[in-house]
């Protein structure tokens, strides 16, 4: 894999970490987005360590 | 991709398993700098331990300065807890009621350890079993039986959560028992199971004893994950399982501290790969705590997980030796290799049935129980494939007439204090061998090759 691909998935997960972390924050008074909200970004730090901590490694800015 | 023969999709994470040496260590340093700061700042356990030791954070520039950070023991972590937050006292670097995982060590070598985790913490647990499951061959195709308890031990969770994650088919084979655990395999037609080695061998024999199936023969398990025990680092057991399963017999290595930081791949290098994605595994002289980095020298394992938030496992004293191996695998994995798994421990505490004892903690229950003597005798022996625990006790002669109340109530100490049962025998009073110097209670006669 390149690192111009490992850059572009860096991208799309801060770009879902993003996303996930507003809806966590603006969840409405609804629990179940706050918690699936809260789900999404657990799940999210794994692909920090596969690919985000590799990426800000072996392609820094 | 195909450096060794094997294509990148035989790795969980081709980049980093295949990541050269250097750079792994870099990316460990920077990870261990990042989960150290974390601890700093976040829990005052381990503030006060480094302020102590005269170091922070910043100082970690290399390798070898992480050796310099103060190693952190079993002992330190019963001492903090059932303060402060309750239960887990001030090593606990998130909000309570962040935590949403319990668990805690067996206790068997003294009062057990908690273990608090988020469902960040909980994802990571099962991110490690993927990379160990994935490289012993799991695929989303099999269907996998977990024999397991499921229970306060961490144990097989992760491992089952794991197999989720990776899109397999997972059977929780909880509360049956093993005649109906292994009538659902061949119900079911289970392609791989996770078991101790002792219960691997156990169920082979009830298997052919008592329902007359052969596992090789009649079952289609085809892989098996062992944990709890050396026994699948050990050739002789490891075959003993291969032969009666027919199957592929994986080790792994872990502990609730610090999770599951070790696995066999495929290519069965005759040793264990660390999993230097996720864990900082590194072997120091117990004498002089001096870092070993050559292959042939067997040192303790201080590890650290990178990535665990709720109570960081920083330089954990895992008290397990190992040494390095020299030989690359085959498997085209870069994480180093403990050749011929953990070796043994640094302390006397041993593994009965897949349990962690340590004498002192028998000894423990046998004087709290009134009526017994001062003296026991603790003998383990192997009866087939299995650990045998007889416990010899004297009862005291004015207390004879409650024999039967005093042995109840030491049998239930020894299984709530050490979570084993034993054969309990009982001799005349003042048989048993009396000692002036040093005693030698424990007797282990099992013999591993």
């Amino acid at each position: 894999m390149n690192q111009r691909e490992l850059k572009r998935m860096d991208a799309r997960i801060r770009g879902i970490k993003k996303a996930a972390q507003e809806l966590k924050e603006r969840h409405g008074g609804i629990p179940a987005v706050e918690r699936n909200a809260a789900r999404i970004l657990a799940s999210l730090k794994m692909l920090e360590i596969n690919i985000s901590d590799l990426s800000a490694f072996l392609t820094p800015r | 991709m195909k450096k060794s023969g094997y294509e990148k999709d035989a790795y969980w994470n081709f980049i980093v398993e295949t990541l050269p040496p250097e750079k792994l260590r870099e990316l460990q340093v920077k990870k261990f700098r990042r989960i150290f700061e974390w601890a700093y700042e976040k829990s005052k356990f381990h503030r006060r331990l480094y302020q102590e030791a005269g170091i922070e954070p910043g100082d970690i520039t290399s390798y070898e300065d992480v050796s310099r950070v103060p190693r952190v023991e079993k002992a330190m972590m019963r001492d903090i807890q059932r303060k402060d937050p309750f239960p887990y006292g001030d090593a606990l670097c998130v909000p309570l009621e962040e935590v949403t995982e319990f668990r805690q060590t067996s206790g068997t070598t003294g009062k057990p350890v908690y273990q608090p985790d988020t469902w960040q913490d909980w994802e990571w647990w099962s991110e490690a079993w993927a990379y160990l499951l994935y490289a012993q061959g799991y695929r989303k195709t099999d269907r996998v039986f977990i024999p397991f308890g499921y229970n306060i031990f961490v144990a097989f969770w992760a491992g089952h959560y794991a197999a989720e994650k990776i899109g397999c088919e997972v059977v929780p084979g909880g509360v049956l028992d093993t005649e109906a655990r292994i009538l659902k395999i061949q119900e079911l037609q289970a392609t791989a199971m996770m078991a101790t080695p002792t219960y691997v061998l156990g169920m082979a024999d009830t298997a052919r004893k008592k329902l007359g199936i052969d596992p090789a023969r009649d079952l289609t398990v085809r892989k098996i994950t062992c944990a709890g025990e050396p026994g699948a680092s050990i050739p002789s057991t490891k075959r003993r399982m291969e032969e009666a399963w027919g199957a592929k017999v994986y080790d792994h290595v872990g502990a609730t501290e610090i999770g599951a930081w070790g696995f066999e791949c495929t290519a069965q290098p005759g040793g264990l790969h660390v999993n230097e994605a996720l864990f900082l595994t590194q072997l120091e002289d117990v004498e002089t705590g001096e870092l070993i980095e050559e292959p042939g020298r067997r040192g303790k394992i201080v590890i650290t997980a990178l990535d665990r938030i709720a109570q960081p496992c920083i330089r954990f004293d895992s008290k397990d030796m190992a040494e390095w191996s020299a030989d690359p695998c085959p498997c085209g994995r870069t994480f180093r290799i403990i050749k011929g798994g953990v070796v043994g421990r640094s302390d006397d505490i041993t593994k009965i049935k897949g349990v962690l004892v340590a004498p002192s903690a028998i000894e423990e229950v046998v004087r709290s129980v009134n009526g017994l003597g001062d003296e026991f005798e603790i003998v383990v022996t192997k009866k087939g494939d299995l650990d045998d625990i007889t416990l010899k006790v004297e009862i005291l002669p004015e207390a004879e007439g409650h024999q039967e109340a005093i042995l109840t109530e030491l049998k239930d100490q020894l299984r709530l204090k050490t979570n084993l049962g034993y054969r309990i025998e009982v001799h005349p009073f003042n048989s048993l061998p009396r000692y002036e110097v040093k005693a030698k209670r424990f007797r282990d006669l099992r013999k591993h090759e």
